[in-house]
């Protein structure tokens, strides 16, 4: 049973198609990474699988009861401290505050916050602790799919490999399924079940590549010889060696511009 | 009879108090001291141009004060004051009525906003003196004359301020909030609105204090009570230390409004910005 199916949905901002027909199927329980060059379409494709951006064509059939979803650079509130910024969801839902506070006491200790934390405001909080905070707020909700949106791209490479045993630990833990962006393979091979490859210029998914045993059992040694063993890939030629000086400057990745392109 | 623990408790509390008396006390003094000896600097000024060109063409600050003293000693002082602070006041309520309004829906559609842009920019470059003279002739020398002139005139500049306040907010929040769910209406409220006062309140200040300007300018051009109709008195009469005193009213007016209102205002709404930067 499939989890959430994009089925040829296609896309266009300020008149440039970002997107055209793609389709990709994530299974219930299955994480999918989808990587691909910059400006290829990946953040859009997120934004209409969390209900952001509604797709020109195509359907997203959601066979799940609730997503989450973890932004790059967190999102947070400026305004409110960790607590607030965690129960932002409920308390959009109108939820009870009782209800509201067990929940989100739960979701920080799920990420390891402290409570001397969640009295700060996110100017106040590290890099990572934000990152925690938004992987929190994205749990509240208890979902049941979640979606990331190269959530730990701003992170120093050590604090990107804590989120990710964060992520693992967490998706075996709950046994969630998700739709992880990300253009970094290493991330990808370390995180999902499977890895889609996004066509450069989003005409479609191209292929799927599954690293090797269940995400959270590889060793380094076998991520590090499906990376390699993958950049020398066909399928991921776009992806090592495109040239982002080289794309047009309406694909630069920026989805609040007066172009919306990708 | 208090027990050893309890008294033990005390002076530890005592001891605590002590040694944080003198941080607290430098505390206080760094916030108050540099306004005080701002003030200080001022009036020593003022004392030394009074000495210089005399009384008669610039009262001391002493006997501006006295006046002061003698003008809020009258029923008719405080009219006057009042007059002119309910006017400001009630100007900038309709300016945020209607420029802010109209800066929210100019803000969210670029067509409304296009339509709006030259006629902002001929009434915003229109001169107070000239609305005065115009509300005049429209409406002759009263109150709401005033109170009209005071809204066209700081109108506009909420209306700028307001369709920037709107078109400056981090709208990627928006998107986060969507993704959980959220309305249009769930996203206005609590993202989006949070952002634009936060970004409105020093253009509130800025618009209460030229408010205030031109009331006391209509004021004084239409002879309708006020603190403007107050010194075109005192200058018929040559009363020097009334003008003044009129003039020190005006400014203690506009720094109460300052205080009591639009302070508040801009720290409820503001605060996370300035401790974010």
């Amino acid at each position: 049973m499939s989890g959430l199916t994009l089925a040829t949905v296609s896309h266009s901002f300020a008149g440039r198609r970002v997107l055209d027909t793609v389709s990709l199927v994530i299974h219930s329980g299955e994480l999918v990474a989808l990587v691909g060059p910059s400006g290829s379409g990946k953040s859009t494709l997120a934004a209409i699988a969390g209900g952001i951006v509604k797709p020109d064509q195509g359907r997203i059939m959601r066979n799940y009861a609730r997503h989450g979803m973890v932004f790059q650079q967190s999102r947070l509130l400026p305004w409110a401290d960790a607590r607030a910024n965690i129960a932002f969801p409920l308390t959009l839902a109108g939820m009870a505050d009782d209800c509201i506070a067990e929940r989100t006491e739960a979701a920080a200790q799920a990420v390891a916050l402290l409570p001397a934390d969640l009295s700060k405001r996110p100017e106040e909080l590290s890099g990572g602790m934000r990152a925690r905070v938004a992987i929190a707020r994205a749990l509240v909700v208890e979902p049941d799919f979640l979606i990331f949106d190269e959530p730990f791209a701003a992170l120093d490479p050590a604090l990107r490999r804590r989120m990710q045993d964060l992520v693992l630990s967490l998706a075996q833990a709950r046994g969630f399924g998700g739709l992880f962006i990300t253009h970094d393979l290493y991330e990808a091979a370390r995180l999902a079940d499977r890895i889609a490859v996004l066509d450069r210029q989003g005409k479609g998914i191209m292929g799927s590549l599954a690293p090797p045993g269940p995400a959270g059992a590889r060793s380094e040694m076998q991520i590090f010889d499906f990376v390699e063993q993958a950049r020398r890939a066909p399928l991921l030629s776009d992806l090592v060696n495109v040239d982002e000086r080289a794309l047009s400057l309406d694909c630069a990745c920026d989805t609040l511009g007066f172009r919306r392109c990708c | 009879m208090p027990s050893d623990l309890g008294i033990a408790s005390t002076r530890l509390r005592l001891a605590e108090w002590g040694e944080m008396a003198p941080i607290v006390a430098v505390r206080i003094a760094r916030k108050t001291v540099p306004p005080l000896l701002g003030m200080a600097l001022f009036l020593c000024a003022w004392q030394a141009a009074h000495l210089h060109y005399g009384g008669f063409i610039l009262p001391s600050p002493w006997q501006t004060c006295a006046a002061v003293v003698r003008t809020l000693s009258t029923a008719e002082g405080w009219a006057a004051l009042g007059a002119t602070l309910g006017r400001a006041v009630l100007a900038l309520g309709m300016s945020v009525l209607v420029g802010g309004g109209l800066g929210l829906f100019a803000g969210y559609f670029a067509v409304i906003r296009a339509t709006f842009a030259p006629v902002a920019t001929i009434v915003l470059g229109m001169p107070a003196t000239a609305w005065v003279i115009l509300t005049m002739i429209w409406f002759g020398p009263s109150h709401g004359a005033i109170v009209f002139t005071i809204t066209i005139v700081i109108g506009p500049i909420l209306y700028i301020g307001t369709v920037e306040a709107v078109l400056t907010r981090d709208r990627r929040l928006e998107e986060m909030a969507a993704s959980f769910g959220a309305s249009a209406v769930a996203r206005f409220r609590r993202v989006a609105l949070r952002q634009i006062l936060a970004t409105l309140g020093p253009v509130l200040g800025i618009a209460l204090a030229l408010g205030f300007k031109v009331a006391i300018m209509a004021e004084l051009v239409t002879n309708v009570a006020g603190l403007g109709a107050e010194m075109a008195r005192a200058r018929a009469h040559m009363n020097i230390d009334m003008a003044l005193a009129n003039v020190a009213l005006a400014v203690a007016g506009l720094l109460i409004i300052e205080h009591v209102v639009i302070r508040p205002f801009q720290t409820r709404s503001s605060m996370w910005k300035r401790i974010g930067a």
